[in-house]
């Protein structure tokens, strides 16, 4: 390892100093100066990179929000787990303004998240279009989460498939990461009290006639969850 | 060694230079063999039956040999624990020789040894001695010249000098060491740290890089993907136009090629592959309006087409063209896989290819002719035949691009309500992706005509769509949007790269330093009677003709040595 061209060093002991560690350099000077240097470091990474939030015109941030107090009693639970009060955001709407969930509270909401590259979510969409056509004079209300895209790309995809209900936009995905997404599509259904009923991860996408498709529901599921949450408030508990 | 702590131990082991060179050789005798021993593929990595059937093609080579081989894994030799063993142990070793290093070069470089013993100049490796008077104010200017530190210590009758180099250079071999600790620490933060998707798109769709919930989401939009080939048809290169979306907004829009990656937020995205038969088809529900379905499948299945020659009695050309197969068709024993061709003035014949062990044969139908199995014609591929007044040749058999989609949407008025089927969609006369042509360089109009998407599988009759066409089927409308083409895109981030970088850098400065600026000390005994100079430097730097120099500068007259009459 050493470098056989390197002389034997001859040593100390002769100096005209008085003999001072060289490993005090290290000690007193250059671990304390790395040990900040890495704190610094760490200070700026967490508190002054861009987090990409994005806030809509009275400056409320859009994200996760608490659900009012009104909304719900003190100790109840509110989780995006089914039977709890489903966790409230603010979003940026697709058309235009903001949508809160908490805002639709005395409808039944089905709330799914979804993308556009997301090609079993793309499958499923049909039926959430039918379906809503179906029982928006119900006062059915679907929301339908966008995870991380921009508009230029929703637009389009949603005019075509004629998706006339709120389309809310998750840029930075902390409303899909509240409701804990395991993967897209996932859909909840909550009722008219701000409950989640039921929970649907996959498309939900119906087998019909002869045809098996893998992973696609019993005919009439989609239909099922929807009844569930369409009861009046307090007619069913969780 | 009895004495000693185990921590003593272990530290006196890991600083042992022996040691240290005995690793190094066992790394690079075992590097050796992983070179010479063929190590399973990366694809085949961690799949069990694919590994069996990998060692399985290596008994050949090994033989008996090969099970032992496998057991100590030499055929997977860079990724056992005992390779990262030694690797970690060198780099211990490596630090370890740094760090007990440091304090005597510290020591070496700020408070140097001024003054030696006298019998030094005696026995010194490199030493020089001269006689008769001594200039030394002459000597300290001749090496203030050259760049020494130079100090002076007058004692009673004697004076003694210490002069001094490129101390810091002393550093140099410490710095190349680090380099090595640097580098297997870079491959710690690859492996830890690394990351890569590899991501398969179509012109004009887009996926995100990371699993869903990732704060970090990027988004990658396929713009165009390009290929060019050479007249043989090698390809020449790839590229893809991109845009890199984060938080719904478009960030970079960039070409990416194999050899020239796009970057963005210390990503990079490779061309990694381009596949260019793929269709859009659009699927729109007449009821509503609305789009139910709307994809960019991928072509990635072939099916035989022949390409037929008809030409009539009078000799004109009624038919020149692939022919798409659709029907499955029974004639005797065999079974055939055919379409309907109809001719100018509405003469009708079924045309089928039956796969045989030598290729393919063709047959030719037409009602009332044949006899029992109503064949008119069978021709093997580049014959020609005559039956009915048409002379049809087999030009060739070529290949179509085909898929069968299971969830293609069926119609809703056949199916009493919204369906999902299987279809089978061939493209024929693809104009780019051939292996010769991309989107970029494919003739405006090429010579077939248009590309035809033929779909069968929904109704009794086959649809065939030119791009831009629609057809509606028992509620639905069907549309080919065009011919896609596909970008294999590979995204990666290795922030290993920067300690690679930083670990050649300390390797070239460290050589450089210790190379080209080696550490000089001298020491000078001076008296009335001469001058004798005692040196250490490294061995290449002929420090000994210096100090011979050096006693010649300060006016004395130089005594050979023995090792002088040598030299």
């Amino acid at each position: 390892m050493a470098n056989s061209a390197e002389p034997r060093d001859l040593g100390a002991g002769v100096g005209t100093r008085p003999a001072r560690s060289p490993r005090s350099f290290f000690r007193r000077w250059l671990l304390p100066a790395l040990v900040i240097a890495a704190i610094a470091g760490a200070i700026w990474f967490l508190e002054y990179r861009q987090d990409g939030a994005s806030y809509d015109p009275s400056g409320r941030r859009y994200g996760p929000v608490d659900l009012p107090a009104s909304l719900a009693p003190a100790d109840a639970a509110v989780e995006a787990e089914q039977g709890d009060f489903a966790p409230d955001f603010l979003l940026e709407q697709l058309s235009a303004g903001q949508v809160q969930l908490s805002d639709f509270r005395g409808h039944p909401v089905v709330l799914n998240f979804w993308a556009t590259w997301c090609a079993p979510c793309r499958k499923e969409m049909p039926q959430f279009v039918d379906a809503y056509q179906r029982y928006k004079t119900d006062g059915l209300v679907l929301l339908a989460v966008d995870m991380q895209e921009g508009a230029s790309i929703i637009q389009p995809f949603a005019q075509e498939r004629g998706m006339n209900f709120p389309i809310a936009l998750d840029r930075d995905g902390e409303v899909g990461d509240e409701y804990r997404l395991l993967g897209l599509p996932t859909t909840f259904f909550i009722d008219r009290g701000g409950l989640i009923r039921s929970v649907f991860t996959g498309p939900l996408e119906e087998r019909t006639g002869d045809t098996n498709v893998q992973g696609a529901i019993e005919p009439g599921e989609l239909e099922k969850r929807i009844a569930e949450i369409m009861t009046p408030a307090g007619a069913a508990g969780p | 060694m009895g004495l000693l702590t185990p921590p003593r131990a272990l530290w006196w082991l890991l600083t042992n230079v022996r040691f240290a060179m005995a690793l190094l050789a066992v790394l690079c005798g075992v590097s050796l063999a992983g070179v010479l021993i063929p190590q399973v593929p990366l694809n085949v990595r961690g799949d069990s039956a694919m590994e069996a059937n990998w060692l399985d093609s290596q008994e050949g080579r090994f033989g008996l040999l090969t099970a032992a081989i496998d057991r100590i894994g030499l055929f997977d030799l860079f990724h056992t624990g005992w390779f990262a063993v030694l690797l970690a142990l060198t780099a211990a070793a490596t630090g370890a020789y740094i760090l007990s290093r440091c304090p005597g070069v510290w020591l070496a470089i700020t408070r140097p040894r001024k003054r030696v013993p006298d019998g030094y100049f005696e026995n010194a490796p490199v030493r020089a001695q001269a006689e008769g008077p001594v200039n030394l104010s002459h000597l300290v200017r001749t090496l203030r010249g050259k760049r020494y530190r130079v100090e002076v210590t007058p004692e009673d009758e004697v004076t003694y000098l210490f002069a001094d180099r490129f101390q810091w250079a002393q550093l140099g071999s410490l710095l190349t060491h680090a380099a090595v600790i640097v580098f297997i620490l870079s491959a710690v933060v690859s492996k830890v740290d690394a990351f890569e998707s590899p991501l398969f798109l179509a012109e004009g769709t887009t996926l995100p890089v990371f699993p869903v919930r990732n704060p970090e989401q990027l988004q990658v939009q396929l713009l165009d993907a390009h290929g060019e080939f050479a007249a043989d048809g090698q390809p020449l290169d790839y590229r893809s136009d991109l845009a890199i979306y984060r938080n719904g907004e478009e960030v970079k829009r960039c070409s990416s090629t194999v050899n020239s990656p796009c970057s963005y937020a210390g990503y990079r995205f490779y061309q990694a592959a381009y596949y260019g038969f793929g269709a859009e088809v659009q699927v729109r529900d007449l009821a509503t309006g609305n789009v139910v379905y709307q994809e960019t499948l991928a072509l990635a299945a072939r099916q035989s087409s022949p390409h037929v020659v008809i030409a009539n009695s009078a000799g004109q050309t009624v038919l020149d063209q692939t022919l798409v197969l659709t029907e499955e068709l029974s004639a005797g024993d065999a079974t055939y896989r055919g379409t309907l061709v109809t001719l100018p003035g509405g003469r009708l014949l079924t045309i089928g290819l039956r796969q045989t062990q030598d290729g393919a044969d063709l047959a030719v139908f037409e009602p009332g002719s044949g006899g029992g199995t109503g064949i008119a014609l069978l021709l093997a591929e580049g014959q020609t035949g005559e039956a009915g007044g048409l002379r049809v040749t087999y030009a060739r058999q070529s290949m179509t691009p085909a898929a069968d989609v299971a969830d293609f949407p069926s119609p809703p008025e056949a199916a009493a309500g919204r369906a999902l089927g299987e279809a089978k969609l061939q493209l024929s006369n693809v104009v780019y992706g051939t292996e010769r042509a991309s989107e970029g360089n494919a003739p405006a109009e090429p010579a077939g005509g248009p590309p035809l998407l033929t779909i069968t599988g929904l109704g009794p009759k086959p649809m065939v769509l030119e791009p831009g066409q629609a057809a509606t089927l028992a509620g639905y409308e069907y549309k080919f949007l065009g011919q896609r083409e596909f970008a294999g895109i590979q995204v990666k981030r290795d922030r290993s790269d920067y300690l690679v970088w930083a670990a050649a850098a300390l390797i070239v400065l460290g050589l450089m330093v210790t190379f080209w600026v080696p550490r000089r000390r001298l020491w000078a005994r001076i008296s009335s009677n001469g001058i004798s100079l005692a040196g250490q430097a490294p061995a290449h730097a002929d420090f000994a003709r210096e100090l011979r120099s050096l006693a010649a500068e300060a006016g004395a007259r130089p005594v050979l040595t023995a090792e002088d009459d040598r030299a």
